[in-house]
């Protein structure tokens, strides 16, 4: 009786291990029935990505993309040049905050006697001439006196005060610029770095 | 649309942002002024001048409450000063330099000068010395006697420091009373003795 069991064992395994005749065409016709089902959107996304494609375009089409290419290389250079300094402080900041070249500004007291005002800021190139800018409005002291320590970038800059949103008053301790453009005094400071 | 004419005008649009002006001028000038000083300090920075100071400029005018053609005028005239600094003072002159030169050009200080100081300064800035110049200029010192004192004062190797005080000086001197001329030509001359040069002249 074991003996009757152990042919039939073997006979079940030679069954299994003999290779199955496939129909040749099965592959083909199971991928196109698989292709045939809905895909997900990013899989149909990728696709299309990756496909590749043949793109005909007109010689004109070309030289309309170069161009433009080249224009785009040649600003991004230029543009990337001239703000290089303004552009590289932060970043210089931000990376190496003990390098010397990280300090773009000093903090620069303006003072400014004016008894009768009710009302004095500072106005230059280091604000963009905005007087209502919040950092550059001076208290006003004992005496009459104005002041206001605010950061400088370090540069050549000009500055005026604005005294009640009307009057500008350049600063009797500072340098004077002659400025015939607009008509209205204007002093100049030099900010160096100190580090 | 076609997808060649949409990837130009992409392209366009990308070429565009590129050359991003500062959004403060579209906040504080009309649109005529600001297309007009946008296309000046895009043929500033095409020439690779500064344009901040351009930018500061208009931004000056606005604040000052002049005129669109007046901050065009005034924006323009700047770029054809600092065009001519930067001729004077060489192509390595850093912005600061060139904005100074610029700010002495319009005090009435010559090209011939810029130059001048230039070669007496050497490789040392001179941003200083113009600022003292244009204060000179602004206190009544005749152009050519304040030119003429600061190349000497640079060409003796004088620091910054030491002409900011000088400025100070020659301010006090004349609150209280003096020449213009004088105090600035008297004080020079301290100032050259002290570092070992020999005196400067109002009229060199």
């Amino acid at each position: 009786m074991r003996d009757d069991d152990i042919v039939n064992v073997d006979d079940i395994a030679r069954e299994l291990r003999r290779p199955v005749q496939v129909d040749r065409s099965f592959d083909e016709r199971v991928m196109r029935h698989v292709l045939r089902l809905p895909r997900h959107a990013r899989a149909r996304l990728w696709s299309r990505l990756t496909a590749p494609r043949t793109i005909t375009i007109s010689p004109l089409g070309w030289g309309l993309a170069a161009a433009s290419l080249m224009l785009f290389a040649a600003l991004g250079v230029l543009h990337a040049k001239d703000d290089f300094h303004r552009a590289a402080r932060p970043i210089a900041k931000a990376l190496f905050p003990t390098s010397p070249k990280a300090s773009p500004a000093q903090r620069v007291q303006f003072v400014l006697v004016a008894p009768d005002a009710k009302k004095v800021a500072v106005v230059g190139d280091f604000n963009g001439w905005d007087a209502s800018h919040a950092a550059y409005q001076a208290q006003k002291r004992g005496g009459g006196v104005w002041s206001v320590t605010a950061p400088v970038p370090v540069g050549h800059h000009r500055y005026s005060f604005v005294v009640d949103d009307s009057l500008w008053v350049a600063d009797p301790t500072a340098p004077r610029v002659v400025d015939t453009d607009y008509g209205l005094p204007n002093s100049a400071i030099v900010v160096e770095d100190n580090k | 649309m076609s997808a060649r004419l949409r990837a130009f005008v992409a392209l366009t649009l990308v070429v565009r942002a590129a050359g991003a002006q500062d959004p403060r001028l579209a906040q504080r000038l009309d649109k005529p002024t600001y297309v007009a000083v946008n296309a000046i300090v895009d043929s500033a920075r095409v020439a690779r001048l500064p344009t901040a100071p351009l930018v500061d400029k208009a931004l000056e005018g606005a604040a000052k409450g002049s005129d669109g053609q007046k901050i065009v005028t005034a924006v323009h005239q700047l770029s054809i000063r600092m065009a001519i600094s930067r001729r004077a003072l060489g192509s390595n002159a850093t912005g600061d330099e060139i904005k100074a030169a610029a700010t002495a050009l319009g005090a009435g200080m010559s090209e011939r000068d810029l130059q001048r100081l230039r070669v007496a300064a050497g490789k040392r800035p001179v941003t200083m010395p113009l600022a003292v110049a244009i204060d000179l200029i602004g206190r009544d010192v005749p152009v050519a006697t304040a030119s003429s004192l600061v190349i000497q004062l640079a060409r003796s190797s004088v620091k910054d420091s030491d002409l900011a005080l000088f400025q100070r000086n020659v301010r006090a001197d004349i609150d209280h009373g003096a020449d213009p001329t004088v105090a600035a030509t008297t004080r020079a001359r301290g100032l050259v003795l002290r570092s070992g040069g020999s005196a400067p002249k109002p009229s060199e």
